[in-house]
């Protein structure tokens, strides 16, 4: 079975449990298995942008220093710790920042082992595995299931860094719920910001913005939107004071699809419970 | 040809910190049209970056606008010219949370307990990066 060396963050253990639980069951029936990595420190959950903002990287190269003494990959799931680890990455590879560089592993003193690629769950699925290999284990397709793919901001921006998807219209979750046997609709929406940490003291705006993400998603013909984010997952789900369409990580459709009993995926985590909508439609 | 220095030192630390030439935005209002929070923010992006262009930072440095950026990232995506508004909004954020005053606008006394409870930690972690001293 291949493992992967992963980097859960602080969210995935504790508000966005379901999203950790059901990706390792449905990574293990696609023969792969996530090895959390020893000694992992909070990536800052948001990227520091200011030139000599050293210290607010300092955390997620630390982890990519550890990550360099477990192998060559590093796995993760939430999109802000994707975001961040690989943005602290790519800053000190830049030869632009060698003073940067130097100056933070020599605060971090442990070994940089090797080169350390961070990739996201998804990259797994669609690089490793295949759409094929993934097709081949669906023991219940989605038939029926129409999804909007809700990627936000921090799977795709900035995309010169990050170089997941295409930043305006990205296709891999898209391409996982054709795998699975379910529709892709169209969504405008797709990365469009759903306010983000704004909910921490502008929850008006933030409301606003994960309003328009449903309302769009909703006008398209959607049953429910998937997503990677615990914080997109927050906004848009508990945020609201109108729509009803269902929230989920795209993992835990994945799990469905894969054969996984129901109540192994966290569904009652939602405020807007996804299950009447699956039994209406047949999957559960 | 080289670009012309932006004539205000505040305009030319926020530069080095964000790493942006101000210079080089020609106002299409891209990053204003595509911005998820621009009806909210006062002064949304291109009108921002245009104080910038004429030296009036301090404008800036005391509006809200530069408080309701949630790094989306959007404009800099659709800039034309290669402008970020979201690095030159973190770097005014830098120099207001670094004046010697208390100036940070979250914090744990902000938060309720309610809040506390339901937002995932990624939020506040992110909030009071971008928005404490």
């Amino acid at each position: 079975m291949a493992s992967y060396a992963y980097y859960p963050g602080c969210t995935l253990y504790t508000k966005a449990r379901e999203l950790d639980l059901s990706a390792r069951k449905a990574l293990a029936v696609l023969g792969a298995e996530l090895e959390e990595m020893p000694a992992w420190v909070c990536c800052g959950a948001i990227y520091n942008t200011a030139d000599d903002d050293f210290a607010g990287r300092i955390g997620a190269t630390r982890n990519i220093v550890r990550a360099s003494a477990l192998g060559d990959t590093l796995v993760t799931l939430c999109a802000a710790c994707y975001n961040v680890l690989k943005r602290a990455k790519a800053r000190i590879d830049d030869p632009a920042n060698a003073v940067e560089r130097e100056r933070v592993l020599n605060f971090i003193d442990e070994p940089y082992e090797r080169e350390v690629r961070v990739v996201h769950y998804l990259d797994v699925l669609r690089r490793d595995i295949g759409w094929d290999a993934v097709k081949a284990k669906v023991a219940k397709p989605l038939a029926g299931l129409k999804l909007a793919s809700y990627y936000g901001c921090l799977m795709v921006r900035p995309a010169a860094v990050l170089d997941f998807d295409d930043p305006e219209d990205p296709q891999v979750m898209d391409e996982l719920v054709r795998a699975l046997g379910a529709e892709p609709v169209r969504f405008d929406f797709k990365t469009e910001c759903c306010g983000g940490y704004l909910v921490v003291n502008r929850k008006d705006v933030a409301r606003e913005s994960s309003a328009r993400v449903l309302e769009n998603a909703r006008a398209w013909g959607a049953d429910a939107v998937i997503t990677t984010c615990p914080l997109c997952q927050y906004n848009l789900d508990r945020l609201r004071d109108r729509d009803g369409l269902p929230v989920l990580y795209f993992t835990q459709l994945l799990g469905l699809a894969l054969g996984l009993e129901p109540d192994e995926l966290g569904f009652d985590n939602c405020a807007v419970d996804p299950r009447p909508m699956l039994a209406e439609k047949g999957l559960l | 040809m080289s670009k012309p220095p932006s004539v205000s030192p505040l305009v030319r630390s926020i530069e080095a910190l964000s790493g942006q030439v101000i210079a080089d935005c020609y106002q299409c209002g891209c990053c204003t049209a595509g911005c998820p929070i621009g009806e909210a923010m006062d002064p949304p992006p291109s009108k921002a970056i245009r104080l910038l262009q004429l030296g009036r930072a301090g404008e800036l440095l005391d509006s809200e606008g530069i408080w309701l950026c949630a790094s989306c990232m959007v404009c800099g995506t659709r800039c034309p010219r290669g402008v970020d508004y979201a690095l030159i909004a973190e770097a005014c954020r830098a120099v207001v949370l670094r004046r010697p005053v208390r100036s940070g606008r979250v914090g744990p006394e902000t938060v309720t307990d309610e809040d506390c409870e339901e937002i995932p930690q990624q939020a506040f972690m992110a909030s009071f990066r971008k928005f404490s001293g």
